[in-house]
């Protein structure tokens, strides 16, 4: 299968106060992957998103998007792209159904809102406020909003911090459906059993460089094969199993 | 984008964030009840100032005929006079007018309006009291009730006087109490809504990330601007005609100019006073920096501009500094085309400062905004 890589980043660096907060990192996204990166706290791994998303100004190096230059074309950029921010936050008093009006007005689009809420099951809410929301419905809602100018690229800031096991859950199926329309998605993660789970290919960063990349699979193989042994005997389940087949999947909140 | 598309984003924008301002309570306080509770305040001041009248406590120890019908008459509703009636005694009236509460005290004596033998009208002196910080008050109240004798006097002895006063209001084109502080009134609400509405507004949203999320798409600043600017120019019109129909109902404001031209010079004043919000709110990263910027520079417009009291009553020197601030032409403005028949072509001098203004803000805020 012949690659395409739809994101290209080369040598990338951010420096904060003299001290180099993204440190010459280098990786290519395919088209229609689910790439994570994954790292502690302080890793790097928003600004490096950040950047990519003409959020913030690039020290050094390069990104391109789609063969767009970040850094000199950004306002070419922002209509590719399809962004979710760490925590989304809506103005009060405004329609699920305004919400994704805006966004799409936002790139000077008229869109059927309906359909977009109905896309992350929030059809119904279509009429409500944005602050009726729980925490899950407003990072379903601002996944529609982000979707609405059907980007090529969608990147995801630890969209499942903070949710219960069934919201995230449920955001993992929406992720990979966006990824089945053929959207190419990149997001961060502290959690390792997301990275697992979705990920096509994983970037693990540290101190602002990326220290491991590739399938999580093969990256457990390299681990394994290096001689690592877990301590306890691993079991066939684990806690989070239990929960889950304890409460079931069906989301919590929505009624 | 082209440029069409590029205007139906603003007005999507405008159209969702004016009808958010019809569904937020606290904001329709802010911009619509706040402005006329000043409104009434200052309205019931200075419309009391037209009519002049004393308050009086009205000792009356006569009880003839004609004592009775001079109570009446000076208790009717076109004399001059308050009567205040829950004051009965000297003492009581001693202490009133000593706290200045009352203007000063009529006593009418036993023999007052008694008929007096060998005539056939009556008779008698009325005792008028004040304060002597207080003189001229006392002698204008003095004049008035000589006044009142002398119309009575004519009418008992039956002569005519050979001079007398023909004293008639001359109405035309003079400006009232109320004309100066509506005016000031509206520039004052233009301010609340034009500085503190997005003050408060885009630090909260730059908190919360969402003008950051915008940020990420491809919306510019000049349509989110353009966006906010009509949206706040459709609220502060809404704003502006409820104050407008309380003060001709109420306040018996006579509109003496063209309401279109009206309507075109608020807007104007809209963007050009929501210029400094989008400025500083703009500019501020969060609460502790807009909140002292904004009032460094309300304040000075408040107090110098002739929103509370009228430029006029400064001294000269005062004015012409106060003369160049953005919120004077404005008030200005609105008080020539309402209440003294002026159009915007008599306003070169007003809409010119204010366009130089426009642009000095505009230029500034467009610089220094910031979408996080």
């Amino acid at each position: 299968m012949p690659k395409t890589p739809i994101l290209k980043v080369k040598d990338l660096r951010k420096v904060y106060d003299g001290k180099p907060a993204v440190d010459g990192i280098s990786f290519e996204v395919e088209k229609g992957e689910i790439f994570g990166i994954l790292g502690p706290n302080g890793a790097g791994k928003t600004t490096t998103l950040e950047m990519i998303e003409t959020l913030r100004e690039i020290d050094g190096g390069k990104a391109t998007v789609d063969g767009i230059d970040v850094a000199t074309r950004p306002n070419d950029i922002k209509q590719i792209i399809g962004i979710q921010p760490q925590t989304p936050a809506f103005q009060d008093k405004q329609k699920l159904s305004e919400i994704i009006e805006m966004f799409a007005a936002a790139y000077g689009e008229k869109v059927d809102a309906k359909e977009f809420l109905d896309d992350v099951q929030l059809g119904e809410k279509a009429n409500s406020f944005a602050e009726q929301l729980s925490g899950g419905q407003r990072q379903r809602l601002s996944i529609a909003a982000a979707l609405v100018h059907n980007p090529k690229v969608f990147f995801l800031d630890e969209p499942t911090t903070g949710l219960d096991p069934q919201a995230r859950r449920n955001l993992w199926e929406l992720i990979e459906e966006v990824r089945d329309r053929g959207v190419t998605v990149i997001l961060t993660t502290h959690y390792m059993e997301e990275a697992e789970q979705l990920c096509d290919r994983v970037a693990i960063m540290d101190s602002g460089k990326i220290i491991a990349l590739d399938t999580p699979k093969k990256l457990v193989k390299q681990l394994l094969s290096r001689g690592f042994k877990k301590e306890q005997v691993v079991e066939q389940a684990n806690l989070e199993d239990v929960f889950i087949d304890l409460t079931g999947k069906g989301l919590r909140g929505e009624s | 984008m082209n440029f069409r598309r590029q205007m139906y984003t603003v007005v999507v924008f405008t159209k969702l964030s004016t009808r958010r301002f019809f569904r937020d309570r606290l904001a329709q306080f802010f911009s619509i009840l706040f402005p006329l509770i000043f409104l009434f305040v200052f309205g019931s001041f200075s419309s009391g100032n037209n009519n002049v009248s004393f308050k009086v406590a009205l000792l009356d120890q006569s009880k003839t005929p004609f004592a009775n019908q001079f109570v009446h008459q000076l208790e009717s509703k076109k004399s001059s006079f308050q009567v205040q009636k829950d004051i009965t005694t000297m003492d009581q009236a001693k202490k009133k007018m000593s706290k200045s509460q009352i203007d000063g005290i009529i006593i009418l004596p036993a023999s007052f309006g008694a008929v007096q033998q060998g005539q056939h009208y009556p008779t008698g002196k009325l005792q008028l009291l004040y304060n002597q910080s207080s003189s001229g008050t006392g002698e204008t109240m003095t004049s008035v009730l000589q006044g009142i004798f002398n119309q009575i006097n004519n009418k008992l002895t039956g002569t005519q006087p050979p001079f007398t006063v023909d004293g008639r209001t001359l109405n035309e084109k003079s400006l009232s109490a109320f004309d100066y502080t509506f005016s000031g009134l509206l520039g004052f609400s233009i301010i609340g809504l034009g500085i503190f509405g997005p003050v408060n507004v885009f630090p909260e949203l730059k908190k919360q990330g969402i003008l950051r999320r915008l940020h990420t798409t491809p919306l510019r600043t000049w349509q989110y601007f353009l966006a906010t600017m009509f949206s706040q120019a459709i609220t502060g019109i809404v704003s502006i005609i409820i104050q407008f129909a309380v003060a001709i109902k109420v306040f018996h404001l006579k509109i003496d100019g063209n309401y279109l031209e009206i309507l075109i010079f608020t807007v104007f004043s809209i963007f050009l006073i929501l210029g400094l919000g989008l400025a500083i709110g703009g500019w501020a990263k969060n609460e502790r920096q807009a909140a002292p910027l904004s009032n460094i520079v309300v304040f000075p417009m408040l107090f110098l501009s002739g929103t509370f009291f009228p430029r006029y009553l400064m001294p000269e020197w005062l004015q012409s500094v106060t003369n160049y601030l953005p919120l004077t032409p404005v008030i200005d403005g609105l008080r020539l085309l309402t209440t003294e028949g002026k159009h915007l072509i008599d306003l070169g001098p007003q809409i010119g400062l204010m366009a130089i203004w426009f642009l000095v803000i505009y230029t500034i805020a467009f610089r220094v905004f910031r979408w996080e």
